[in-house]
């Protein structure tokens, strides 16, 4: 499970936007410091760490079996870590990404059973659903001048109330057996082909963000808002931008569910699609993604989710632990954002 | 006669309370029994705890920060009150004053994680949910308590006189309470300045820390609260209790005219908010109307409300610079 | 970082090799049943103890009741999966959903598990050994001729059910449709309230329902935990008795409202039959038996490999004797259970 990651490391660059306003500067620290100050290595060493007290401790973890469902979990968890990334850059927040999943899963579902749509194209129109419901967020974000939140609030409301209203919370559960049998496909005994498509659409986000001036407009839209304008920057189109990304990064969360089970069910993210929350934020947040906004770290999210499922499915295997991993998983996060502080005043202190 | 009524357009209240009235007119047109004593009387239970609900957060929404673990601590304490007298046998009134006290020292924390590290609310709050949610499970393995004493169910599901169900006595006394602090105290003050302008705050010698601290103990007693009163009214501790708060803790204020950003919150403008949100549910069950539309429903209520809100900020501004 | 990850490449080898040295003597027959319920609810809460007497009586490695956290399918899928990895080689699953529980009870059983569906249907094809469950259709179908008859044979019914995700609402929503079918017009379903196997939702539904239309409503049937218990809350708070009602299961709040008059009836179901039974008949395959070709079971909507746990209704007078009566049918059931659906070596 450690080896795709640490394959990874290299290729998934932490980007850093052009301006970056936290008071550190290059020279300072010496480089081994802050690279063992950084995030991404602490996740590493978590992750090594929590891996081998969960092998020790529980005959099942380090199973094959084990390892292949914790990456099937773990691809699913990093995509929702992303489409909540995407928007995080942007200095907002999209408490919506549970229902547009739900919606695109749905979608998805009637394409095949009531449309009889083919898999590619069901798949592509059902992702495209999640771009505009997404788009739309962005729209009303925009137009009102509001925060995303509570744009987001609303319409996690309105997306997962109209979807339940048009389908009468009716699952749909022809989906085709080539769609289901991906879900259970393993390669050399542990390792899920969703897990590739996380890493690759990890990487084309990391490429993204470090190579296209799209990228770039969306970390200098988030960062300073009113100065990126002043340089040229569509502020208002970028954050649309953001938030339509977002939509179909939760829509390929939630085909990648509707893979695994071999149905699409309204009920799959919990009540308005909240389930997915914590895992949205807790990647981001772990990985270093500023809710300021302005910086995005790839990697960062990617080990987060990781470790998040990591825990999970570690918590799982004790017998003691099945019922308190959400408290163990709160208590993560508050930990986390606590170091990152942490950090950042023996950083600055250091830096001066 | 105009300057009256362009007056009262202006408060917060006005606005809502017009529509419960043209709400009831019409519904009631269409379907007598909407004013029946016992329908009154459903309605009168449902804003009871809903009300303190929305307390919790537009306490909060006051000093402009969010709460996202109002539910979390309200299940919580709901649990916490009913195990209590469950396991331990406590009589209701220390158990539902032991439960409150752990709102208030979960409030406590959430206050004092935010003001000593500066970090978000929405991520201090988030943490802490999941939290409270996890010692939740954890406590009653996601079984409910279900040794409710007879005098707290009674509490729950009987009236004072009329139609008036007891439930509505500690709401109305949390109204009075959170106006009086609010608009009469020298806290509600601090909070409200606190959330209009921290810095302007700051220098005028309020002490930030301690107006956002009273703020979250306040937010998290009411959330207790409602977790409590919550626990009568169902007769049984549940642990799903407040896993579904969110949405209407915020959209009650925002519809009652509260600025998100801060510094503006109105309590009968909540109070509406509820009552509101609480006709419509029930319109939609008496016209028959697909129970699943009243997620859709409460979603473009808060978007049209944030909406009016947004436009009345604007045109308050041209007023103001004008004058 | 290289260094740290070798190491725990090594720890992660010493503990597959102590696996692997320690799972076969363990497992070399002793019977690891879980007993896994949709999502925490009352009703499974017998299940426990149904498990411990398995244990007990069959001597099993264990069999053990494990709830996933929530009412969901992916919390109940990444518990089972878990389960699996932790050694559990044979599973009582109620399905979170008929079709979207099949894929992860098709690989229990490609790693080895026999998996029999309980409680709730597994929807063909379905690599489950069998459905053992009440058969809820008739259940429903017989409380609602019940109700009809305190009715006095006419008048206007309410049901209120549970999840619509419940592979069994379906299947009762249409049998208390068929039963005041079968009265020619004198009794019809006014309203079928679904989804409310929660108790907020529930209170805030049926108490908005009732408060606008208890006039029009001459009797309730609930099929559902939830439902039931608030039905007789609501009931009792109006206190009349006019409204008759037939609830379902046995909540203390549904059978002293029996006892007090406020509600009819109860329709028994059997959980601790099928937690007892089902853990012995798991362990039977484990240990080299087969299901019989051609055994008598039964056809409903899912599955045509159906086998009923039992339903029983009690009215005031059986009410205080409820355990008695359940105990009666897991003795019956048990008694040619084998000799039935299985054929040994």
């Amino acid at each position: 499970m450690n080896a795709p990651t640490s394959v990874e490391g290299a290729a998934m660059a932490e980007s850093e936007p052009p301006a970056r306003d936290d008071g550190l500067s290059q020279k300072g620290a010496p480089g081994w410091t802050r690279f063992l100050l950084t995030n991404e290595f602490g996740l590493v060493t978590l992750i090594v760490i929590f891996g081998a007290v969960f092998a020790l401790g529980t005959p099942g973890f380090s199973s094959p079996f084990n390892l292949f469902t914790l990456g099937r979990t773990m691809a699913i968890d990093i995509m929702i870590g992303f489409s909540m990334m995407v928007v995080i850059v942007t200095g907002g927040l999209n408490l919506s990404v549970g229902a547009i999943g739900v919606c695109v899963a749905i979608g998805c579902g009637w394409l095949l059973e009531v449309a009889g749509a083919p898999l590619a194209l069901a798949i592509f129109a059902a992702l495209a659903l999640g771009a505009a419901l997404g788009a739309l967020n962005g729209v009303l974000i925009v137009r009102s001048g509001l925060h995303s939140f509570i744009i987001t609030l609303a319409t996690m409301s309105v997306f997962f109330g109209l979807m339940l209203f048009l389908t009468h919370a009716n699952a749909y559960r022809q989906v085709p057996l080539e769609f289901s049998a991906f879900g259970k496909m393993r390669f050399a005994g542990y390792l899920s082909p969703l897990l590739l498509v996380s890493i690759a659409i990890g990487l084309l986000l990391a490429g993204l963000y470090r190579f296209t001036p799209l990228g770039r407009e969306m970390l200098a839209a988030g960062a300073k808002a009113a100065a990126a304008e002043l340089s040229g920057v569509r502020v208002g189109r970028t954050i649309v931008i953001c938030h339509a990304l977002s939509g179909v990064l939760a829509g390929i969360a939630a085909v990648m569910v509707v893979a695994r089970t071999g149905a699409a069910i309204p009920q799959m993210a919990g009540n308005l699609g909240q389930d997915w929350l914590l895992p949205a934020f807790l990647g981001p947040v772990l990985g270093g993604t500023l809710l300021a906004g302005g910086r995005a770290s790839v990697l960062g999210t990617f080990l987060g989710a990781a470790l998040v499922s990591e825990l999970t499915n570690g918590l799982l295997q004790f017998r003691i632990g099945e019922f308190w991993v959400q408290t163990w998983l709160g208590l993560l996060l508050l930990l986390a954002v606590l170091m990152d502080l942490a950090r950042r005043s023996f950083l600055a202190r250091r830096g001066v | 006669m105009t300057p009256v009524i362009s007056r009262l357009a202006r408060t917060d209240w006005f606005g809502p309370l017009a529509v419960i009235v043209f709400a009831t007119i019409i519904v009631s047109a269409f379907d007598p029994s909407f004013l029946s004593p016992f329908n009154i009387q459903i309605l009168m239970l449902a804003v009871a705890v809903n009300c303190v609900i929305a307390m919790s957060q537009m306490v909060i929404i006051a000093i402009g920060q969010m709460n996202l673990a109002v539910g979390a601590i309200g299940g919580l304490a709901a649990i916490s009150f009913a195990g209590m007298m469950q396991i331990w046998g406590l009589p209701p009134l220390l158990a539902a004053a032991a439960a409150l006290a752990l709102g208030i020292v979960a409030g406590l924390a959430n206050g004092l994680l935010i003001s000593a590290t500066g970090i978000s609310a929405f991520i201090i709050t988030l943490a802490s949910l999941s939290i409270f949610k996890g010692a939740n499970l954890g406590i009653t393995r996601a079984q409910p308590f279900y040794g409710v004493p007879e005098s707290v169910k009674a509490f729950g599901n009987t009236t004072i006189a009329g139609p008036i169900p007891w439930l509505a006595l500690p709401a109305a006394l949390v109204i009075a309470a959170m106006w009086y602090l609010l608009y009469r105290q020298r806290i509600g003050r601090y909070i409200l300045a606190v959330g209009g302008n921290q810095s302007a705050a700051e220098l005028s010698g309020i002490s930030v820390p301690s107006a956002v601290l009273w703020a979250h103990a306040m937010s998290g007693f009411l959330a207790a609260l409602a977790g409590v009163l919550l626990v009568a009214r169902l007769q049984l501790g549940e642990p799903t209790i407040g896993d579904d708060w969110l949405i209407l803790s915020f959209a009650a204020p925002v519809i009652g005219g509260a600025v998100l950003s801060g510094g503006h919150v109105s309590v009968f403008g909540t109070l509406f908010g509820v009552v509101i949100v609480a006709i419509i549910t029930q319109a939609l069950v008496i016209f028959r109307i697909d129970p699943f539309f009243v997620q859709v429903v409460l979603g473009l209520l808060i978007l049209w409300a944030v909406g009016v809100n947004r436009l009345r900020e604007v045109r308050m501004q041209r007023t103001l610079k004008r004058a | 970082m290289l260094r740290s990850e070798s190491v725990l490449k090594m720890f992660a080898a010493a503990g597959l090799a102590l696996a692997g040295w320690a799972a076969p003597a363990a497992a070399a027959d002793a019977t690891k049943v879980a007993l896994v319920p949709g999502g925490p609810h009352p009703y499974f809460a017998a299940w426990e103890k149904a498990g411990q007497d398995a244990m007990k009586d069959f001597k099993l490695g264990a069999a053990d009741y494990r709830v996933p956290q929530k009412w969901e399918l992916s919390q109940q899928n990444s518990l089972l999966e878990s389960l699996l990895s932790q050694g559990y080689n044979a599973f009582l699953v109620f399905p979170g959903d008929p079709v979207g529980s099949n894929s992860t009870v098709a690989e229990l059983t490609e790693n080895g598990a026999p998996v029999i569906a309980t409680a709730g249907c597994l929807k063909e094809p379905t690599t489950a050994l069998f459905c053992f469950g009440t058969d809820t259709g008739n259940s429903a179908y017989l409380g609602t001729k019940e109700l009809i008859k305190a009715m006095g044979g006419k008048g206007r019914i309410v049901h209120l059910t549970g999840f619509l995700v419940d592979p069994n609402t379906q299947l009762r929503i249409d049998a208390v449709e068929k039963a005041a079918k079968e009265t020619n017009g004198a009794v019809s379903v006014v309203q079928v309230i679904a989804d409310i196997d929660a108790p907020e939702p529930a209170e805030e539904k049926i108490n908005a329902y009732l408060a606008a239309h208890a006039n029009d409503v001459d009797g309730i049937v609930t099929t559902a935990w939830v439902p039931a218990v608030v039905a007789s809350n609501a009931l009792r708070k109006i206190g009349d008795k006019r409204i008759k009602m037939v609830g379902i299961d046995h909540d203390e709040v549904v059978l002293k409202a029996i006892k007090d008059g406020y509600v009819n009836g109860t329709m028994l179901q059997n959980p601790y039959g099928q937690g007892y039974i089902g853990s012995y008949a798991l362990d039977r395959i484990r240990n080299g038996c087969k299901v019989k070709a051609g055994a008598p079971f039964k056809t409903i909507a899912l599955t045509n490999r159906f086998i009923d746990s039992g339903t029983v209704y009690a009215d005031k007078d059986a009410v205080d004797n409820y355990v008695g009566s359940m105990q009666a049918i897991t003795k019956k059931i048990f008694a040619d259970f084998a000799s039935t659906y299985l054929t040994c070596p």
